[in-house]
């Protein structure tokens, strides 16, 4: 049995924010400039992106809402009645409710009938696990449409309030800044169906390899700034205290990141070994990599492995639409489908490395049937 | 970069041994407090009192290993005899940053081999025995790797988490420093080294075995 990706949707908040503009919007720590912020922009590429917030920090979209948008774009292009939709599986870092799940939220405000329900929580690869857990059920006949949505709303952890509320201002670390210019808001909606529907992406495999259990962590919401302080976000007495001592700032362990390297190159080696991958046959790479930084690192191993893909065949949306978290791979898979001209029988290879705890998710896809 | 079709199969198979190695060593406890800030000096001098017996060890492995390739393998065994000449004295540097880290020379001086050193030693002397021992590439690969990564990440860490007067790790780094060039040369003579299926399934298996013992090594340094 068959999957096909046959509509894909996005949506991005407000209008683009450029790196000129972007410490005006999220704010001045303390009331003064970043140091960090040039050599992390520089590195990661990144020239634009969107924010869910505005300059005064109210959240003019809720992630729901974004989510909602994705979906609506994605359905309606599709001309598949909302009612066949049997799944709704759904993936954020962080709903705009701590409870309950996400896709809840999502399905009330897509007004949604009796769908089965599935969330997925992690961090950039959750997207990916929300798209198989749909794709599986697909495959096993068991819903015949289903609806998967990513969706994230990070800037709200990046305002300048919330480091002072941590007493950062003098001390702001380079680990607690390093995402502050990396991550923003988007949503982007995948529909899954049986048969094909004009030009489409027919899923060869989904494939994860997590590395857990021999990584620290790298990526956190709920530690706080003392490393030798054991407790999470709410073993303290009161949320304020948690706040006060970071607990509730974004952090990524820079020194880990590596890590995220070798090991998105370590599973693809494993699917090329299991036969899954033949590297003369792909014709596109959608790597959702964090930052440019990574890219060339990903491409100088490959190489030298013999496994190396053009650089010409792979795609980004990265350095315009921003990093959106969960949400990348989809809204750089509908930007691709939009702007391309795909011949049918082109393969795809998807990849998404996360870098949380070290979880990399593979997807090839083949392009079926003509533009229309 | 390794241009023929095994050479670069071979390559792929090393990588992944090695993301392998990675992943067992981060799995054994010392190295578990080392990557989560925990590591004690004690920790230190533990860690250098159990390796400076591999290190020692190392010369021997290496110089046998150029001694068993014959006259159609010289340019390999030449390439091996620059190694064992570069690092034969390293474990004085270690013994410093024992005596640094608060140690005493008689102690490292007079430690034995743990039990994991003992397998290590053991498989490595037995495999540098044979004739024309094409599959130490993959020794050498898992070992030089190591240093690679002692100098650029446990080196830092070790002082992070044990500054006070007189650390230091020396060792490490200056280990680290002529690693990155061998390995190059590791590169280089992968395609010399695997020239058959058979050279390749040996490589890969000794750089399979070499891993594992190196982390029972490093597990053996806590029951020390």
């Amino acid at each position: 049995m068959n999957v096909y990706i046959t509509s894909t949707g996005s949506h991005l908040p407000g209008p683009p924010i450029d790196n000129e503009q972007i410490e005006n919007h999220l704010g001045f720590i303390g009331g003064r400039p970043s140091r960090l912020k040039k050599r992390i922009l520089r590195s990661n590429g990144i020239t634009r992106r969107h924010y869910a917030i505005d300059a005064a920090h109210n959240t003019l979209i809720s992630n729901d809402e974004m989510a909602a948008r994705a979906a609506a774009q994605c359905i309606e292009e599709s001309g598949v009645p909302v009612q066949r939709i049997g799944m709704l599986s759904c993936a954020t870092s962080q709903g705009d409710l701590v409870l309950p799940g996400f896709g809840s939220m999502v399905q009330a405000q897509l007004g949604l009938s009796e769908v089965e329900l599935h969330t997925s929580h992690g961090i950039c690869s959750s997207s990916m696990m929300a798209l198989k857990a749909a794709y599986t059920s697909l495959r096993c006949e068991e819903q015949d449409t289903a609806l998967v949505i990513a969706s994230e709303l990070a800037s709200r952890l990046f305002k300048a309030s919330r480091y002072e509320a941590a007493g950062l201002e003098e001390t702001l670390d380079f680990n607690a800044e390093f995402l502050r210019w990396m991550l923003s808001d988007g949503a982007g909606a995948l529909l899954l169906e049986r048969q094909p529907r004009g030009q489409c992406f027919r899923i060869d495999w989904i494939r994860g390899f997590s590395h857990a259990d021999a990584y620290p962590v790298c990526m956190s919401v709920g530690k706080p700034a003392d490393g030798t302080d054991g407790r999470t976000w709410q073993d303290f007495p009161t949320y304020a205290a948690a706040e006060a001592a970071g607990a509730l700032l974004i952090r990524q362990d820079v020194r880990l990141l590596d890590n995220i390297v070798k090991m998105g190159v370590d599973g693809f080696l494993r699917l090329i070994e299991e036969g899954l991958v033949a590297v003369e046959e792909v014709d596109h790479v959608l790597c959702h990599f964090s930052s440019h930084h990574f890219k060339s690192h990903i491409f100088g191993m490959l190489k030298r492995a013999g496994a190396a893909i053009p650089e010409e065949k792979w795609y980004t949306n990265l350095y315009t639409r921003g990093n959106t978290g969960c949400a990348s791979l989809f809204i750089m898979l509908d930007e691709f489908r939009r702007t391309r001209q795909l011949r049918a029988g082109e393969q795809i290879i998807c990849m998404v490395p996360e870098s949380g705890r070290f979880n990399t998710v593979y997807m090839a896809l083949t392009v079926t049937g003509n533009k229309s | 970069m390794s241009n023929s079709p095994l050479g670069q199969e071979c390559l792929r198979q090393l990588m992944q041994q090695w993301f392998d190695f990675e992943r067992r060593l981060n799995r054994v406890p010392l190295i578990r407090r080392l990557e989560a800030g925990q590591f004690t000096v004690e920790d230190y001098r533990n860690l250098l009192r159990n390796h400076r017996q591999q290190v020692i060890e190392g010369s021997r492995w290496i110089s046998r290993c150029a001694s068993s390739f014959d006259r159609d393998y010289s340019d390999l065994r030449s390439v091996v005899i620059g190694h064992a000449t570069e690092e034969h004295r390293d474990y004085e540097i270690l013994e410093q940053d024992y005596v640094a880290a608060g140690g005493k020379l008689d102690d490292i001086l007079q430690a034995r081999r743990n039990a994991g050193t003992e397998a290590l030693h053991a498989f490595l002397m037995y495999r540098a025995s044979q004739p024309n021992p094409v599959d130490m590439i993959g020794a050498m690969w898992i070992i030089e790797g190591l240093g690679q990564k002692m100098a650029a990440g446990w080196a830092d860490r070790i002082e992070d988490c044990c500054a006070g007067p007189g650390v230091t790790t020396r060792f490490m780094r200056y280990h680290g420093d002529n690693d990155e060039e061998h390995l190059e040369k590791l590169y280089s003579m992968i395609d010399r080294a695997c020239r058959t299926e058979e050279d390749l399934y040996d490589i890969i298996r000794t750089a399979k075995v070499t891993g594992r013992l190196y982390c029972m090594q490093l597990e053996e340094v806590d029951n020390d």
